[in-house]
C-alpha cells in the first residue's frame, strides 16, 4: 500500500471516529467546544477526505492495470508485449518510451487544456458502453486518434524532426504538426495494437506474455 | 442515549453523521478495488451520500437558530 493511501485511510479513520462519537452522543454539541467538534467532524474532515479521495481515484484511473482490469481490454494489454518493433504500442511499452505503469493514459490522454478531464469522461463512457451493450474487440476509438498525443513527446526530438520520411516533402511535417495527416492512418505507423494478429506473434518477455 | 428526547439539531446531526459514515465506508472500499466500477461507485454512491450529509449539517446550522432550546416533543 502506498503512502498516499495510508494517509488517506488515516484521515478517513479519524473522521469516522469523530462522526461516530457525534452520532452516538449528539448532545455533545450542546457546548461551544462540541459545536466546533461537529463543524470539524461533519464538514471540514469529510470535505478533506472526499477531496483527497477524488484526487487518489483520479491518479488510480491513470494506471495501466486499471485500464486493463476490464476483460475486454485483455488483448490490448497483451499487445503491449509483442516482440516486434512494427507494433507501435509494444515498441513504446517494452522499451519504456512511455511510463509502463501509466501506458494507456500516456498515449490516450489528449494533451490539451482539460485533456485529463476529457479522458476521464471518455473513461466513464467506456464503462457505460461496457454495461449497456456487448462490445467485442477490436474496439474503435470514438474519434480519430490525435497526433497531439504523439507530438507531446516526439515534437522537438531529433529522430522525429530530422526523420527522412517526415521531411521528404516540406508539407508532410506541417501536416503532421497541424494534425491534418494522421501518424497512424496515413500508412506509416498503422500497426498499433493489431489485436487480431496476436496469436501469430511472439511476446516479450516470453515467459510472461501477460498484461499486468 | 440518556433517555431525553433529541432536539431537531441532534436528530439532524445523527442523519448527517450516518450519511457521512456510509459515504466514507464506500470511499474505503472503492479505494481498495482498482476497477472502473469502483470509480463510478465512489463518485455516485459515496459522493452523493457525503454531499448529502454535509449539506444536511450545514442546512441545520442556518435553519435552526437555537437548537438546544428547541426540544422535540
Amino acid at each position: 500500500m502506498d503512502t498516499t493511501l495510508i494517509i488517506l485511510f488515516s484521515l478517513i479513520g479519524l473522521t469516522a471516529i469523530l462522526i461516530l462519537m457525534l452520532v452516538l452522543r449528539p448532545s455533545l454539541t450542546a457546548t461551544k467546544a462540541g459545536k466546533v467538534l461537529a463543524f470539524v467532524a461533519l464538514f471540514i474532515l469529510p470535505a478533506m477526505s472526499g477531496g483527497f479521495g477524488v484526487t487518489t481515484h483520479m491518479e488510480h484511473a491513470k494506471r495501466t492495470e486499471f485500464c486493463l482490469s476490464c476483460h475486454i481490454m485483455e488483448p490490448y494489454g497483451k499487445s503491449l508485449h509483442v516482440d516486434d518493433p512494427n507494433y507501435l504500442a509494444a515498441r513504446h511499452f517494452i522499451n519504456h518510451r512511455i511510463p509502463a505503469d501509466e501506458a494507456c493514459y500516456t498515449c490516450h490522454a489528449d494533451y490539451t487544456m482539460f485533456g485529463d478531464e476529457k479522458a476521464k469522461m471518455r473513461g466513464l463512457r467506456h464503462v457505460w458502453v461496457q454495461y449497456t451493450s456487448n462490445p467485442e474487440p477490436p474496439l474503435h476509438l470514438y474519434n480519430a486518434y490525435s497526433n497531439l498525443n504523439c507530438l507531446h513527446c516526439h515534437e522537438g526530438a531529433r529522430t522525429f524532426e530530422e526523420g527522412a520520411t517526415h521531411n521528404a516533402d516540406p508539407d508532410i511535417m506541417k501536416a503532421i504538426k497541424a494534425d491534418t495527416m494522421s501518424c497512424m492512418t496515413s500508412g506509416c505507423h498503422d500497426t498499433v495494437h493489431a489485436t487480431t494478429t496476436l496469436d501469430k506473434v511472439k511476446l516479450w518477455p516470453p515467459a510472461k506474455g501477460a498484461t499486468k | 442515549m440518556n433517555g431525553e428526547p433529541l432536539t431537531i439539531m441532534e436528530k439532524r446531526i445523527r442523519i448527517s453523521g450516518s450519511l457521512l459514515l456510509f459515504g466514507l465506508l464506500v470511499e474505503v472500499f472503492s479505494l481498495l478495488w482498482s476497477h472502473p466500477t469502483a470509480f463510478i461507485v465512489f463518485f455516485v454512491v459515496g459522493g452523493l451520500s457525503m454531499a448529502a450529509g454535509i449539506l444536511i449539517f450545514l442546512y441545520s446550522l442556518v435553519s435552526i437558530p437555537n437548537s438546544h432550546s428547541n426540544k422535540d416533543t
